[in-house]
């Protein structure tokens, strides 16, 4: 079949896209491609809210306020005429998401409410309760069922297909069959989220966040960038890597290792549990490291306990968190510590693009957590990703309808079907012998322990010669289940080999960028260093599978770079 | 050291390619406190049988993925502790793991959910707003708190489909039944008060196996796992066709003579039950049964009860309808 | 112990010798039942949307009277218990209501207060008196017959609002009441499924088919008798029960029988005494 655009992801970004693309043209044809039914999309677990300077709470809230509070969020690498893109349309974009039925919390007059959110200097951050992202997923999947999008749910993308650096369209495995099959498309709208869980059981992430767009991406001789950016959260449970919230320490809660001791007094002795995150990550991991974890199955960890604040305050106050550790842990914090570890959670790199979600590929564009615009920069602040897919997923889609209209049809050789086809069949062959599980367990590890929270040039080194070993190996990983239908074991494997590629990356910049900045943080360079390293990290592979690292210039505008104190 | 347990897990499993029918695979294995079912069905996975086949995501209790029958429940099973499990099942190390019900199984633990979708299209399951296109981002519309409280619970919905797999008519129906996540999201539109087709909407939700079918068993509000009090949104829709004047269905004159007869005489007039809800025509069908009952000496008074207070009881009753008519 | 009694709609047409059992036996239990003579229909699940606040002081009028006699309200239907309990509990979450509700009581001499309890007759027989007190009453155990118990849905669901102690999902009240009575119970699949009865008029079909599984599940378990403690799952069960097997492509039949009628059994009283003839079905067979 061939399309005017093929959107791959069916999340915020996508969805919007595809939104705005049919509302502007009704005559394109449309196809939404996605491993998962749409509202099981990632954009889902994004709880805190949307950023947008519409005052309605604090009066006094500017755009431009809105742009300084992303620039310095960001430690000077976001672009900043791509934030100042962001923050202009965030109220626009608020708005009509509203008037298309989203559910907001409101204030007493019935406009939109907003509350206060890490590094925001006013009340900004639009809600709805703690499932906003759920509900501006929800909204965004009954406007596209009411415009009659195309979804083409659980097929799984294989390739980005270019020619001569135009658009070609994209190769797909449906899951339900096991048949591969061509979406060509002048235009490819890739919106298929983060690349967090290579960091797999030290993730927060959903487990289909395998950076599959990336990839692709990546193979088809695209550029990445600043894919070394990679937030970590101090307390996800050990188990599940979800986030308990600041809101636990806060209200008084407790972080003690093995010998009993509350650790936090040596690294910050006044504000103890409640010193800035990455300061309180990383005196979790020392911690860890030094011998004065727990142990378990699930890895070493710390305890966070609540027991001393009693049952009436635990329940009072902390009701989401006790549900959440009885769920995903098991634990009961009003009878037992909670077993805590820092996690990772967001990934601020992703597909080079610019503020029109333009890649280097004429009639590419990518939008979401997968690309990189860059609004983020080093350090993404909270509210800002749910903000950045409407804003970027509204624009790829109003690009890619207006590109559309003017090419011509795009087609994809047969042959690369059957290259793509042979790739998979190679996974079943009689000398592959590797387990899947065991090479994603053992870089899970390795980034966690050498471009993780610490980093250094040393461990960088190590951990990319790791990784380098463990993509050896997956060449001869084995596909164990043999049916044609709904081959999760297959797609895992895929997954798998999207994320090795990826993390080689990761793991080449964590390496390079000698300077601290963001939430890259390197022991031996522990100070953000401008007049070397304000540049954004490029990354390209080339058919050997050798990755490549260049730079390039951060776009600067009315703001100076200066310190980042909070 | 950690507590440990042999499990069983029987998961039903059904591969079309190779299956006839559906059947138990048993797995043993050795879990921690601590671990969820979805963790252990991946622990399985993992170690013991690639094959397993199951859906997951999120991990998180918030995408819906995982929704699979445990012992029986519909529910997460990201969300469902197995040690939490086996206490409150009767056996001390067994867990049953199987599909959801009221799907078409593509492979083990896999349902397929589109006609789930098709149902959200037929029910129109989205807002059409009062703004138009050129409008859209110029202004907020006005939402007072109040306004928001009735169709909040209902976007706590994330289509997990616990519910769908549980309710009672979606099962006697052949799946033709509207289901009770479809009429929550109804509800939740007609609510909005920036919805414009609530009378268009509400058409369709009356047709035959719409609204009215719903037999008030509160399997979808037991298992839904987030707790959303469904049957309000159920009970809503229906008070809603009474508010529109929508009266002439079965459903709704069924309805309408349990209050007419308590107001009138404090007891149910089952004798003329039949013909006010079925109309003269279809109450026609109901005579053999009527027969079979007369037969047994099973006949609803000719005269029915009434209680001897029942002119207080109607003056009451008035003066309640009265009243919320004039605060509406 | 003394309760005022709820007389259900169906109880006084329908399913006579539901009642007509129960107070055959009450008294040798030491039970006595005040019967509510001008309470009025609970709504039957329906009166709620159709009108909201009648069905909220329809309900609290009939819980007054009840606590006008300073008893605890009971029941032995179940969707009357579920209508009741949901006013009540309506009414005590919300002194807004309990204010509206005792405006127009107050008319009647009748006012609200709360120190009612609603209950079932099932949850009096096995919390208020005691299964070993009952066992001890025991005149001619049950031994040998085979029950499956089918609880309906209106004791079980919404859970937090039932007082029963049963698992929704896996329910024993009912099986302990019987094996208390000497009498043994069949596990199965259906016991805390729906009968289909408020859509019988409706949607027929499709009660047929919920109503059928679970009669067939019944007979395939080997039970003599179903037995539940509410007179509308009884009238779907018992006398839709030929529509029932026929749409599962069954001719197979099992006799319904009502709680009062169990323990009446177990208490001495002959089958006319209990009305077992009054049923559509009364024999088995497979």
């Amino acid at each position: 079949m061939s399309y005017d655009i093929v959107i791959v992801g069916a999340g915020g970004g996508g969805m919007y896209a595809a939104l705005e693309a049919v509302r502007r043209n009704p005559a394109l044809k449309i196809a939404v491609i996605t491993k998962v039914y749409p509202t099981r999309s990632h954009t889902s677990a994004a709880q805190g809210g949307v950023n947008a300077a519409l005052a309605n709470t604090d009066k006094s809230d500017t755009v431009d306020l809105h742009i300084f509070d992303t620039v310095k969020g960001s430690d000077y690498l976001a672009d900043q005429d791509s934030a100042a893109y962001l923050c202009e349309q965030a109220p626009i974009l608020i708005r009509e998401l509203e008037n298309l039925g989203a559910p907001f919390s409101r204030l007493a007059d019935g406009s939109i409410a907003q509350r206060p959110f890490g590094g925001a200097s006013k009340y900004r951050c639009c809600y709805c309760a703690d499932k906003t992202g759920l509900t501006i997923l929800q909204t965004l999947y009954e406007q596209c069922l009411r415009y009659g999008i195309q979804f083409f749910n659980e097929y799984f993308l294989l390739s980005l297909e270019q020619e001569d650096g135009v658009a070609k369209g994209v190769i797909a495995l449906d899951i339900r069959t096991s048949k591969i099959r061509k979406f060509e498309g002048k235009t490819v709208i890739l919106a298929t989220g983060g690349y967090g869980k290579m960091y797999w059981h030290r993730s927060s992430n959903a487990a289909g966040l395998t950076g599959d767009g990336g990839a692709a991406c990546l193979r088809a001789g695209m550029a990445l960038k600043d894919m070394e950016f990679v937030q970590f959260h101090p307390t996800g449970l050990r188990k599940s890597g979800l986030l308990v919230t600041e809101g636990a320490r806060g209200e008084g809660g407790y972080l003690i290792n093995n010998k009993g001791e509350r650790f936090m007094s040596r690294y910050a002795p006044e504000k103890m549990e409640l010193g800035p995150r990455d300061l309180v990550s990383r005196s979790v991991e020392t911690e860890i490291r030094e011998g004065r974890g727990f142990d378990s199955t699930a890895g070493q960890y710390i305890h966070l306990d609540l027991r001393h604040l009693g049952a009436d305050l635990i329940k009072s106050r902390l009701p989401q968190i006790r549900e959440l550790c009885i769920q995903f842990e098991g634990v009961d914090p009003i009878n037992e510590p909670i077993p805590i570890r820092p996690t990772a959670h967001y990934s601020m790199g992703g597909i080079d693009c610019n503020t029109a979600c333009e890649t280097s590929v004429k009639g590419v564009y990518a939008v979401g957590e997968g690309a990189c615009v860059s609004v983020h920069g080093a350090n993404r602040l909270g509210g800002n990703s749910l903000l950045e897919i409407l804003v970027f997923g509204k624009r790829a889609g109003m690009e890619a309808a207006d590109l559309a209209s003017k090419l011509p049809a795009a087609k994809i050789s047969d042959q690369r079907l059957k290259d793509q086809e042979e790739h998979i069949a190679g996974f079943y062959g009689k000398n592959q012998a590797e387990r899947y599980d065991v090479i994603r367990t053992e870089l899970g590890t390795s980034l966690a322990d050498n471009a993780g929270i610490y980093r250094s040039k040393e461990l960088g080194e190590k951990g990319l010669s790791e990784i380098l070993a463990l993509r050896e190996r997956f060449k001869k990983v084995k596909v164990a289940d043999h049916s044609k239908t709904f081959n999760t074991n297959l797609m895992q494997v895929l997954e798998l080999g999207n994320m090795l590629d990826l993390a080689v990356c990761v793991a080449k910049g964590a390496a390079a960028r000698e300077e601290s900045r963001g939430s890259h943080s390197r022991i031996d360079f522990p100070v953000r260093d401008d007049q070397n390293w304000h540049k954004h990290s490029i990354f390209h592979m080339n058919a050997e599978g050798e990755v490549s690292l260049s730079f390039k210039p951060v776009t600067m505008g009315k703001f100076e770079l200066q310190e980042r104190k909070y | 050291m950690e507590d440990k347990r042999e499990i069983t897990f029987n998961v039903l499993c059904f591969n079309p390619e190779v299956d006839e029918k559906a059947y138990f695979k048993s797995y043993d294995v050795v879990l921690e406190k601590g671990i969820t079912v979805l963790r252990a069905l991946n622990y399985i996975k993992d170690h013991v049988d690639p094959s397993l086949t199951l859906r997951f995501f999120c991990q998180a209790g918030i995408c819906g993925s995982c929704a699979i029958r445990i012992n029986g429940v519909s529910k997460l099973a990201c969300t469902t502790q197995v040690w939490e499990e086996l206490e409150v099942s009767k056996s001390k190390d067994t867990i049953t793991v199987e599909p959801l019900r009221n799907f078409e199984v593509m492979r083990d633990l896999v349902v397929n959910i589109d006609p789930m979708v098709e149902k959200l299209k037929k029910y129109k399951s989205w807002v059409i707003p009062a703004t138009k296109d050129a409008d859209l981002g110029k202004k907020e519309c006005t939402v007072m708190p109040e306004e928001f409280e009735p169709i909040n619970p209902a976007t706590d919905c994330i289509l997990c489909a616990a519910c769908y797999s549980e309710c009672t008519i979606n099962e006697g129906s052949n799946q033709q039944f509207i289901s009770p996540l479809v009429m929550l999201r109804a509800y939740r539109m007609n609510k909005d008060t920036r919805d414009t087709v609530g009378e268009e909407r509400l058409k369709v939700l009356v047709e035959d196996h719409g609204i009215w079918d719903c037999t008030h068993c509160y399997r979808c509000v037991q298992s839904c796992v987030k707790n959303i009090p469904i049957m309000d949104a159920i009970q809503g829709l229906r008070e809603e066709t009474f508010a529109r004047g929508m009266t002439n269905s079965e459903g709704a004159r069924h309805a309408l003579a349990f209050k007419d007869d308590t107001m009138k005489l404090g007891r149910l007039n089952e004798f003329t039950l039949p013909l006010r809800t079925l109309g003269m025509f279809g109450a026609v069908g109901q005579i053999p049964f009527a027969i079979k009952m007369g037969l047994k000496g099973r006949v609803p008074p000719l005269l029915p009860h009434k209680i001897s207070t029942r002119k207080q009881v109607q003056t009451m009753l008035e003066e309640v309808e009265r009243d919320s008519k004039k605060s509406h | 112990m003394k309760y005022a009694y709820y007389i259900s709609c169906i109880n006084e047409s329908m399913t006579k010798e539901l009642d007509q059992s129960l107070f055959l036996w009450n008294s040798q239990l030491g039970i006595e039942l005040v019967r509510l003579d001008e309470g009025t229909c609970c709504g039957g699940s329906n009166t709620d949307f159709v009108h909201p606040n009648v069905n909220l002081v329809n309900n609290a009028r009939n819980i007054a009277l009840a606590e006008k006699l300073g008893l605890d309200l009971v029941t032995s239907c179940n969707t009357c218990l579920l209508g009741i309990l949901h006013v009540k509990h309506e009414i005590d979450s919300d002194p807004k209501k309990k204010e509206l509700v005792n405006h127009y009581l107050k008319k009647q001499g009748l006012e609200y207060k709360g120190t009612s309890a609603v209950k079932h007759l099932l949850w009096v027989l096995n919390e208020d008196y005691g299964l070993d007190k009952l066992k001890a009453k025991v005149k001619k155990p049950l031994t040998g017959i085979k029950f499956a118990s089918f609880y309906g849905c209106h004791i079980l669901r919404p859970s937090h609002l039932m007082k029963g102690g049963d698992n929704p999902n896996a329910p024993r009240s009912l099986d302990m009441l019987v094996e208390a009575l000497g009498g043994e119970t069949v596990e199965y699949a259906s016991n805390n499924k729906c009968c289909g009865f408020h859509t019988l008029l409706v949607a027929p079909e499709e009660s047929f088919n919920v109503a059928g599984k679970a009669l067939v599940e019944a007979v395939e378990k080997d039970a003599d008798y179903i037995v539940t403690p509410c007179p509308l799952c009884h009238m779907s069960l018992d006398a839709y029960q030929g529509d029932s097997m026929a749409a599962m492509g069954k001719d197979a039949s099992i006799p319904v029988l009502h709680l009062s009628q169990v323990v009446g059994m177990a208490l001495g009283l002959s089958e006319k005494e209990l009305g077992l003839g009054k049923h559509v079905v009364t024999t088995r067979s497979a």
